[in-house]
């Protein structure tokens, strides 16, 4: 071919392997993304299975054998099996009931409902376990003092330090993901289903349980899979409302396993169980969702008429109520109460209340300043290069611009198998050593929420990107602006709510992340969320309270924000 | 300037070859329209030519350079190309303003010069009232003007068209037609046009490509194709076609069976002595009930087709018979509203040997 073409048609001449990379200029940064991405989920699971299979003298089983011989460890395994399942039951009874309600009957106040499920959702789950610490705690919880001067008895009528009222706890945070599945199952169930049943005579009810009911069924099992799964993973709670009470749980285990002296090879042994019943029961889930023959919930919904409550209503309502009220006004109202008081336990009278704790966590405690700074710090830097590294991925996913690039979803999606706590294990055994040593700093903090809010961003930007036409790209394509500039001036505005929601989505999944957090803080990495696990060995319910508020509204704040931009409902768009 | 030059361009998806060894040599200016049912391929040669997809085989040219081979790709925004395309895609969070103005800023334009331009092509298309409005606030005719007139603005070598008009209303539609050609006419840019719909590429194509199943059938002024199609697919795919089966049995005439024999447009191509195919236009038909007329226009050189009248639809600006012939063939006329026959009733049908086209039989 002449070397000398030239003319109308600038042309870069590639050949055989560069052909490949420099097809399109713009190609590095897509496959920048892509093995960044693979990098960020790969290292960390192949240091945990290093960790657990190698020694000084090469592969061994020892660690495995050490694990499942020792009785602590094994009933450690065995609570959370219990805990899991019986969270998963209540949270599937609870969601699916109110979810029921709220789509299908003519349930007054659903918005505000809905609204308060959300507000359960948005809870971090460590901090409705300490505000339940403060309700129902055996000597001075609010509840029990109640019961005591309303009975003169002197017992406690609940401990909320036993198994029973640690599943209850973590039930109470569980519930609104089976609700926000549920809801949108019964929404998309056609009526015409249950008028074919109320036609052949069946009344309202007997529908409901011999139609609705077996067509939600996937969508139940999913949601117990689910809450399942929360709760295998938390550990801010079970650490709260167990360890007190010598209960153990595997993620309790895992970071025992890191306190002194630390002993990392057994903590990635006994993290790899984990991470394979995890990755197991997504594959159920994924199995019992996807399958056919269900085709009914997934069209448009039709008109639906709502079954008539009557008399019934009041009651009804009083009972969902009932259930928020365990779930939001009570912790919230016990948080606000013991952020203005001096003595939480007391009254809130004009003797009692004061702004001290504001003043004491804001300006004076030590570690809080540093914390909030660093936590918004990460919060932010996570949210936008995590929104930017997930927008890139989802592109390139969703165009599919190289061979193999469908399975980059995969690796988007893995760390939804990846319990917080395990992949923390994985990224402390490899940023520890050469050649990156992050520990001690705010960037291993850093890649950890980037690892484990990396699927929320993605499906989020794909689903985005899914809603736009390739057209209006290739349009601008065509006349002149390269892959990069298109995302840029085209596709990104276009996809501007949606990429404002996937940011919101990680900031309000760092700024609450715990159980990564644990293990990776150093004195000077600390976040919002260790140091609240640290006062709570200290008694120091105030500041703690102030610090749980403060990131409560936080929390609200960015989503009512979203939703004004957006000008739709966040809980929907999660899905 | 830029002649496309397309040859032996091949492309598969999924072992399946959506464009197969396709040629085709398209003239600097040349407005050419790429014509076919959906799924012949038409869509996947013209986002190749458009460079998003890159061909397994074959190449493309424009200007005398390879921008399209299976080992060169040219990426889009370098092949000074336009497109429309069949969702307008209209950038709907710009202003029509906006969208026009788009593409002048890969060039090195002034403020002024990009203002100017964008103003004169709006002037051009008719919207230039329209100009701070965004896509939400427009029909989709005046979208399809802001497609054209950004297509436009950037200059370009080649124009592509995908079905541009195929989400329009019918009324829109013909007069869309019209305004494509004459903007064709004003700026006599090379262009590729797709379309399933047979009017269009008559309207607007000075060649038109007949594609089937990833192959190009034939390629032709639009008078060639419709008058003398080459295969039994592209005369039924374009226009209306009667096609009769016969042979040939060596005295130069065509036996369609039953002693009926026809004499047809001879052309060098169909030598062949076996089963061949005949397409006649309703329209080139003519019905006579009269003997004596019948045998005047056989003398004449005419055939001759006897048959009887089986259905007759009136169209108010004409009207469609289905005649029977002897050989239990049907054949469907269509003659001007005066000539009304009875069902039932015998009659000729007349139709001059050059109206009657040997096809290919596929």
């Amino acid at each position: 071919m002449p070397a000398s073409q030239t003319g109308t048609f600038r042309r870069v001449a590639y050949t055989g392997w560069s052909a490949f990379r420099f097809k399109d200029p713009t190609f590095p940064v897509w496959i920048g993304a892509a093995i960044l991405l693979v990098f960020l989920m790969l290292l960390p699971l192949g240091a945990i299975f290093r960790a657990s299979l190698w020694d000084d003298t090469g592969i061994t089983l020892n660690r495995y054998f050490e694990v499942f011989t020792n009785e602590q460890f094994l009933k450690a395994i065995w609570n959370t099996l219990i805990i899991s399942t019986w969270v998963g039951v209540l949270a599937v009874i609870t969601g699916a009931l109110l979810a029921f309600l709220v789509t299908r009957t003519d349930l007054p106040w659903k918005k505000s409902i809905r609204a308060l499920v959300m507000a359960s959702f948005v809870t971090p789950p460590f901090l409705g376990a300490f505000a339940w610490t403060l309700l129902a705690g055996p000597n001075a919880g609010a509840l029990n003092k109640l019961y005591r001067a309303a009975t003169g008895s002197e017992e406690a009528l609940f401990n909320i330090f036993t198994m029973p009222g640690l599943i209850f706890v973590m039930a109470l945070y569980s519930f609104p993901f089976v609700f926000s599945m549920i809801a949108n199952v019964c929404e998309l169930i056609s009526s015409d289903l249950e008028d074919a049943a109320e036609i052949l005579g069946a009344n309202k009810w007997r529908t409901a349980w011999t139609v609705t009911l077996p067509l939600a069924m996937p969508a139940l099992i999913g949601g117990f899979i689910l809450a399942f799964l929360q709760s295998l993973s938390l550990f801010g709670a079970p650490a709260i409302l167990g360890l007190p009470a010598g209960l153990h749980t595997i993620t309790t285990q895992i970071w025992a396993l890191f306190q002194y002296p630390p002993r990392l090879d057994l903590a990635a042994a006994f993290s790899v169980p984990l991470l394979l019943a995890t990755m197991a029961l997504i594959a159920v889930q994924k199995k019992i969702l996807g399958r056919k023959g269900y085709s009914t919930v997934g069209g448009k919904g039709g008109q639906k008429r709502l079954i008539h409550l009557g008399l019934g209503r009041v009651p009804v309502l009083l009972f969902v109520f009932g259930i928020l009220s365990l779930s939001v006004f009570l912790p919230y109202w016990i948080l606000l109460k013991a952020a203005l008081s001096k003595a939480w336990a007391m009254p809130l009278t004009s003797d009692n209340f004061t702004l001290h704790n504001f003043s004491f966590a804001f300006f004076e405690y030590g570690d809080t300043q540093r914390a909030i700074y660093n936590t918004f710090k990460l919060g932010i830097v996570t949210a936008t290069l995590g929104t930017l590294l997930a927008t890139l991925i989802a592109y390139v996913t969703h165009r599919n611009l190289f061979r193999g690039a469908r399975y980059l979803t995969f690796f988007a999606l893995a760390p939804l198998v990846i319990p917080g706590i395990v992949l923390a294990v994985g990224l402390f055994i490899v940023y520890t050593r050469p050649p990156l040593v992050l520990y001690g700093t705010i960037w291993i903090l850093f890649v950890a929420f980037l690892t484990k809010e990396m699927p929320i961003g993605f499906s989020q930007a794909e689903s985005t990107f899914k809603s736009i036409h390739p057209e209006l790209e290739d349009a601008s394509r065509i006349i002149g602006a390269n892959r990069l500039i298109s995302l840029k001036d085209i596709t990104a505005p276009l996809a501007r709510s949606g990429l404002i929601a996937a940011w919101s989505f990680i900031f309000i999944g760092v700024i609450r992340e715990l159980s990564a957090a644990i293990l990776l803080f150093a004195p000077s990495s600390k976040v919002v969320s260790v140091v609240i696990f640290d006062l709570k060995e200290e008694g120091q319910v105030g500041v703690i309270a102030v610090l749980g508020t403060l990131m409560l509204a936080v929390s609200f704040l960015v989503i009512l924000g979203v939703q004004w931009f957006a000008g739709r409902d966040v809980v929907a768009t999660r899905e | 300037m830029a002649n496309v030059s397309i040859r032996g361009l091949t492309k598969q998806f999924a072992e399946v070859a959506a464009v197969d060894d396709f040629h085709l040599e398209i003239g600097d200016g040349e407005f050419v329209s790429l014509l076919g049912p959906s799924g012949c391929g038409k869509t996947t040669t013209l986002r190749l030519l458009a460079g998003f997809l890159q061909p397994d085989g074959g190449e493309i040219r424009a200007g005398g350079e390879v921008i399209s081979s299976p080992t060169h790709l040219v990426p889009p925004e370098r092949r000074q190309m336009s497109m429309i395309f069949q969702s307008y895609a209209v950038w709907p969070h710009m202003t029509v303003a906006q969208n026009v103005a788009y593409g002048l800023k890969f060039k090195k334009l002034t403020k002024q010069e990009i203002e100017k331009k964008v103003i004169k092509l709006l002037g051009v298309v008719h919207l230039a009232e329209l100009k701070d409005r965004y896509s939400a606030e427009l029909s989709g005719g005046q979208q399809q003007r802001v497609a054209l007139a950004r297509a436009l603005v950037v200059e370009p070598q080649i124009l592509l068209m995908d079905e541009p008009l195929s989400n329009l209303d019918a009324n829109l539609r013909e007069e869309m037609r019209f305004e494509i050609r004459r903007l064709h006419e004003e700026f006599k840019i090379t262009t590729v046009y797709v379309t399933h719909d047979q009017a269009e590429a008559m309207a607007t194509s000075d060649r038109i490509a007949v594609l089937d199943r990833g192959r190009l059938v034939q390629v032709g002024r639009p008078s060639e194709i419709f008058d003398r199609p080459k295969t039994r697919f592209v005369a039924e795919f374009v226009g209306k076609a009667n096609i009769l089966t016969g042979r040939f049995d060596g005295d130069g005439l065509l036996h369609l069976g039953d002693g009926v024999k026809i004499r047809v447009n001879s052309t060098g191509e169909i030598s062949a002595t076996g089963q061949v195919a005949v397409c006649l236009r309703p329209h080139n038909i003519s019905l006579l009930a009269d003997d004596a007329e019948a045998r005047r226009m056989a003398e004449q050189g005419y055939n001759l087709f006897p048959g009887t009248i089986r259905r007759s639809i009136y169209f108010g600006d004409s009207i469609d018979y289905t005649i029977e012939l002897a050989t239990r063939e049907t054949l469907r006329v269509i003659t001007p509203p005066s000539q009304r026959y009875e069902s039932g009733q015998e009659i000729y049908a007349a139709a001059h040997p050059d109206v009657c086209v040997i096809v290919r039989h596929e």
